[in-house]
């Protein structure tokens, strides 16, 4: 979730690429793939990738 | 962990937010919820951990965990303070569908925060395109009605009016609303009352401990539920049969990878969301996977955030279980949830077939309407909830007109409706045949015509299985489709919606227009069978014929009765 600098209006939802919940910008456990999406936790990105490599 | 207490004091708890929601039921001013009764109160932790809810609505019993989570979330920055009273319905903050409006208060004990009380309500009429709130035609969040982030309407106690007029400036009901939004209030005003009682009476320490042993203890009776059903990948899909845009499939696909004592539910490969208002947001999917879940497991475990730990749900954003921002969502609630909870219950049927039932009607009617009452010179805005037939479990034949898995609602009575309403319900009757044949046969549907007596109503409706029909399980076949007819003042013949009005859907559509003397026919799906109809005991089909539920060329045709064929 990206909000506007004085927090009146979210410029931007930001979701977890894998399991869809919200991530706010001071979530500490967010990670990125090498492909560059966003995962609310490694496990969401190891399980994404494990979905992908299984076809 | 001290059991006796925490016996004592979760069922305290459940007591409080019955009482919570009786207040509400009879302090508000619609049908939706006094006699509907479309609400369910909770109370949660300071972390906003649901800890105890009661029976009412499952949609927003399984919502709420996310819901509390993201307002408390969000709120945090702004600071709560005694007496402040919030309120939300943004479905893209974990949130349902706009019309379901959450209010939290917060308890406080001696200037401690200790928890929060919550109550959620589908308030009848939220503004937007149509009166009654399901556009069916809807293609973005701002045709659906007012979207409020989470806003404090009260104020260290005090009425914060200018959100007030805020939200009764952009609603066609606004006497109704201003009720219906104080009996939401009431029943957390009650809430906090209640339980500032409680930590009066145990003290907060044991209570915040009590708690927390409670959580965990419902998350030890979920796993070892899940831990007896067999470990594997389960898959089943389901579909909305179009958004009211696009006639064309939704699909639901499911993968529930059940390993040990959890399960991970994975919505990879459904639809991408769609342009009409049938996307689900991420609370629905979540609350429908716990519903399905809840169905199939001990309907003891005490129902708070903790039975919901072991329940990883995996719904990718864009999709139909997973909307993004601006796009409608107003069905997913009501349809796509008993849609995405039928797929769960199908797919774990594989594990667990002597829980699981067939498929149910899986739509609430959502036949929505307003206008000016000319016997009452005021706006009327109305959402009616229609149920289905249930479907049959390897026990029992399903229920018969019962709302959908996700409602627990009631129908309002012909009096009520009739008074409050113009339009004379002139019959309700059970359709035989509809319940599918099965071993177990599912539910019967059944038909309402309603006929119009006002110079002009505005109507709209969002549902479903006017073309899929309920599946049947384990040999079951499928229960009776639904559908929406209407006959224009002084004729005889019955048209469907896309008929009449040049719909794209006669299941999803807004605004048309109903004149004096014209009559609506609301024909409700049955539910799936489940097992052969072959085995189903003979005495049994003999009763239903009897009883008029199946015809003689039902009973004939799907169990092969010879005495009906004589």
């Amino acid at each position: 979730m990206k909000f506007s600098a004085n927090r009146l209006y979210v410029e931007r939802y930001v979701k977890c690429h894998n399991c869809g919940i919200l991530i706010y910008e001071t979530d500490s456990e967010q990670v990125k793939s090498e492909a560059g999406s966003l995962y609310c936790t490694s496990w969401c990105r190891d399980w994404d990738a494990k979905r992908e490599a299984a076809g | 962990m001290d059991l006796v207490t925490m016996n004592i004091l979760e069922s305290t708890m459940v007591s409080i937010c019955r009482e919570m929601g009786i207040t509400l039921m009879k302090t508000s001013y619609s049908t939706i919820f006094n006699e509907a009764l479309d609400f369910t109160c909770g109370l949660a932790d300071r972390n906003g951990d649901m800890i105890a809810v009661a029976e009412f609505c499952p949609a927003q019993i399984g919502g709420m965990p996310l819901l509390i989570k993201s307002c408390v979330r969000e709120l945090e920055s702004d600071g709560i303070e005694e007496g402040d009273v919030i309120v939300h319905n943004d479905p893209y903050r974990g949130g349902l569908h706009t019309p379901e409006h959450t209010f939290f208060k917060p308890i406080f004990v001696e200037g401690e925060l200790m928890g929060y009380a919550v109550s959620i309500g589908h308030i009848a009429e939220v503004g937007g395109m149509v009166p009654g709130g399901f556009c069916g035609e809807a293609t973005e969040i701002f045709h659906e009605g007012i979207r409020v982030p989470p806003v404090k309407i009260k104020r260290r106690g005090e009425d914060n009016e200018d959100v007030w007029k805020l939200l009764l400036a952009n609603v066609r009901t606004p006497r109704y609303n201003y009720g219906d939004l104080r009996a939401l209030i009431s029943a957390v005003d009650l809430g906090e009352r209640r339980m500032q009682e409680i930590f009066a009476k145990y003290g907060t320490d044991k209570v915040a401990e009590t708690v927390s042993d409670l959580l965990d203890y419902s998350e030890r009776r979920m796993r070892a539920e899940l831990a007896e059903i067999p470990d594997g990948v389960y898959t089943f899909e389901d579909a909305v049969e179009n958004d009211g845009i696009e006639n064309r499939r939704f699909d639901i696909k499911v993968k529930a990878i059940k390993q040990g004592d959890g399960i991970i539910v994975d919505y990879h490969g459904s639809s991408a969301q769609a342009r009409g208002p049938i996307n689900a947001t991420l609370g629905v999917t979540w609350s429908a996977t716990y519903n399905a879940i809840l169905h199939l497991t001990d309907p003891s475990i005490p129902k708070n955030s903790g039975c919901f730990r072991p329940i990883r749900v995996l719904a990718p954003p864009g999709t139909v279980v997973n909307v993004d921002y601006p796009a409608p969502e107003v069905g997913g609630n009501t349809e796509t949830h008993p849609r995405i909870a039928g797929a769960v219950i199908g797919a774990l049927a594989k594990a667990v077939p002597e829980r699981a039932m067939a498929a149910e009607g899986c739509t609430h009617g959502n036949f929505v309407f307003g206008g000016h009452d000319k016997r009452h010179d005021e706006y009327f805005a109305c959402y009616d909830i229609e149920v289905v037939g249930w479907g049959g479990r390897s026990y029992a034949d399903g229920n018969d007109a019962t709302d959908s898995i996700n409602g627990n609602c009631r129908v309002i009575p012909v009096e009520v409706f009739e008074t409050r309403f113009p339009f004379r319900i002139e019959n309700w009757v059970f359709l035989p045949d509809s319940g599918g044949p099965g071993k177990y046969r599912g539910g019967l549907g059944y038909e309402k015509t309603l006929l119009c007596l006002n110079d002009e109503i505005v109507a709209s409706q969002m549902t479903d299985r006017h073309e899929l029909e309920p599946w049947g399980l384990a040999g079951g076949k499928a229960g009776g489709k639904g559908a929406t007819l209407f006959q224009r003042a002084g004729a005889s013949d019955w048209q469907t919606i896309a008929q009449a009005f040049n719909k794209q859907s006669s299941s999803k559509y807004s605004n048309i227009t109903i004149r004096e003397g014209d009559r609506i026919k609301l024909v409700m799906p049955g539910g799936g069978g489940h097992g052969d109809p072959a085995q189903r005991d003979r005495a049994a089909v003999a009763e239903d014929l009897r009883e008029g539920y199946l015809t003689a060329e039902g009973a004939r045709r799907d169990y092969g009765h010879r005495e009906a064929a004589e």
